[in-house]
């Protein structure tokens, strides 16, 4: 491969970013103010109020529209590494989030997520391991449906493949099934939240644990509020999600050593070693943030500083959204079948339900901060 | 087709792993044996894992690296195979086999331009995450060469 140097690298990303910006800048300054104002069905504002139809999802629907019709099923080279910096803008949108919080205001809700989380997380493995057996599917299918089902969709798959054995078949249709499935649940979660009167906490609080994947998790809550303050529906799916994520090591580790169990050439997994390889860094990131806040450095609630840094988040997601939408192949999603896509639609759906359930039965509609 | 009295046929074999792949071997020898063509075979390692998990962004570095080194290591264990089961058929064609990485269809495309006066290719296509895509259709359209889809063998 060619090696562009430094400044060859950053001039690459230009194109595609330009073109994230650009997105973002019409759809926040002129499309959705434009929808807040239409009258739909003899309502001002349905499309956003109904709909959901906010700059979120307006976003991750641009970025399908580009990846989909405008660039027929593929980026282009020109923008390709422009729309690589996705990830990096969502995990920094992820590690702002944590200002957000004080630790003593994720203690009042931490005991709550954690033991959700846990339930679900754990309780959802287990389910797959047994439906996987009684659908005659493969160990390995069954293993990659696990992880990817029990804790946050993709990362949890890519996390867990090597480890099970995966075959590139078999892992492509349990992405496309988690990928999916996950879509649906973005655009139709609002919309439930909305009819059901649920408030920021116990939409957070179900998201957080009913949605395959963490991207979409992020991405409903914010279609559901778009705002970034304490007590929104982002900041309470994000304290789930977090707890979530530092499940997967432990997932990880539980799902291979289930796996080698039943084979003949059984090797060694430790926790230690599935711990440094698999650890989400940056949610160090969030944890440094969360400190800062708890000590009062960025600055209290109300100050410029605070305003600017969730104006900038608001920015910080919007880019990434749109990135996240470019990465969704409709064909590839189509594609999806087989044991993977009827174990998914089993255990999404029971896990989905389940947790709405357990949420308007136990969660108050007052959040703890 | 170009008629064998002029220049030797020139036929390019897209390998894959499928279902239909034996049968597509079988027809690219046929026709070479009958033409008395040259037949290369080409096994493209798909590069586009790293974009079909583009929606992974919890996993640490680690992770990811250990991911698309072991998908990287079945694609090389699925070339070795396709290529030891080509060469054993192969018998007296002459031609070369060929390996090259990136997107499957693109760079079937990219090579069947170069000369190729016949690209086989077995239907459903189904080389790494092609079996997601619609890759006949992307293969045919505006072909650079003729294309011989060969079907799988009824079951």
């Amino acid at each position: 491969m060619e090696d562009k140097g430094l400044f060859g690298k950053i001039l690459a990303i230009v194109p595609g970013l330009a073109v994230m910006i650009g997105t973002l800048y019409v759809l926040r300054v002129y499309v959705e103010p434009w929808m807040k104002d239409a009258v739909v069905f003899g309502s001002k504002g349905w499309l956003v109020q109904v709909l959901s139809l906010n700059y979120i999802l307006l976003s991750i629907l641009t970025g399908m529209f580009y990846r989909n019709i405008l660039f027929g099923g593929k980026i282009p080279t020109w923008a390709e590494e422009g729309f690589r910096t996705t990830r990096l803008f969502i995990k920094t949108g992820v590690i702002m989030l944590g200002s957000l919080y004080t630790f003593d205001k994720l203690l009042k809700v931490g005991g709550v997520a954690i033991a959700l989380i846990v339930a679900f997380v754990f309780g959802t493995a287990l389910f797959v391991l047994w439906l996987g057996k009684r659908l005659g599917a493969d160990r390995s299918v069954t293993a990659t449906m696990a992880a990817a089902c029990g804790v946050c969709g993709v990362s949890a798959a890519v996390a867990t493949a090597p480890g099970v054995r995966a075959k590139p078949v078999d892992l492509a249709l349990s992405i496309a099934t988690i990928l999916g499935f996950g879509i649906m649940t973005m655009f139709v979660s609002p919309f439930i939240g909305k009819m059901l009167s649920l408030s920021d906490y116990q939409f957070g609080a179900w998201v957080g644990t009913g949605i395959l994947n963490s991207g979409q998790v992020l991405a409903t809550c914010l279609a559901f509020n778009p705002n970034f303050a304490p007590g929104t529906a982002v900041a309470y799916g994000e304290i789930w999600n977090v707890v979530r994520v530092l499940c997967i090591p432990f997932v990880v580790f539980f799902i291979t050593a289930w796996y080698w169990k039943g084979e003949a050439d059984a090797e060694h997994v430790s926790l230690g070693s599935i711990l440094a390889s698999k650890f989400p860094i940056f949610v160090l990131g969030f944890i440094g943030m969360t400190a800062l806040s708890s000590l009062h450095i960025i600055g209290a609630e109300g100050s410029e500083t605070l305003h600017l840094m969730r104006d900038v988040m608001a920015w910080v997601f919007g880019i990434g959204l749109v990135g996240l939408g470019a990465y969704i192949d409709v064909r590839e999603i189509k594609a999806a079948g087989g044991t993977p896509l009827r174990i998914g639609l089993i255990a999404g759906v029971s896990k989905y339900v389940i947790a709405m359930i357990i949420i308007l039965a136990f969660i108050p509609k007052e959040g703890a901060f | 087709m170009k008629s064998p009295t002029t220049t030797p046929m020139k036929l390019l074999l897209a390998l894959d792993d499928g279902p239909g792949a034996r049968r597509a071997v079988d027809e690219a020898i046929r026709i070479a044996r009958e033409k008395g063509a040259t037949l290369d075979a080409l096994f493209v390692i798909d590069a586009t894992w790293d974009v079909f998990t583009g929606h992974d962004w919890l996993s640490g570095c680690n992770s990811r690296i250990g991911f698309l080194e072991y998908m990287q290591g079945l694609e090389e264990k699925a070339a070795a195979e396709s290529a030891r089961a080509f060469l054993e058929r192969r018998g007296d064609v002459p031609g070369e086999l060929l390996t090259a990485p990136g997107d499957v269809v693109d760079v079937i495309r990219e090579h069947a331009a170069r000369g190729y006066d016949l690209l086989v290719v077995s239907s459903p296509f189904t080389r790494g995450l092609e079996v997601m895509r619609d890759a006949v259709a992307r293969l045919t359209r505006d072909a650079p060469c003729d294309v011989l889809l060969v079907r799988a063998a009824p079951e």
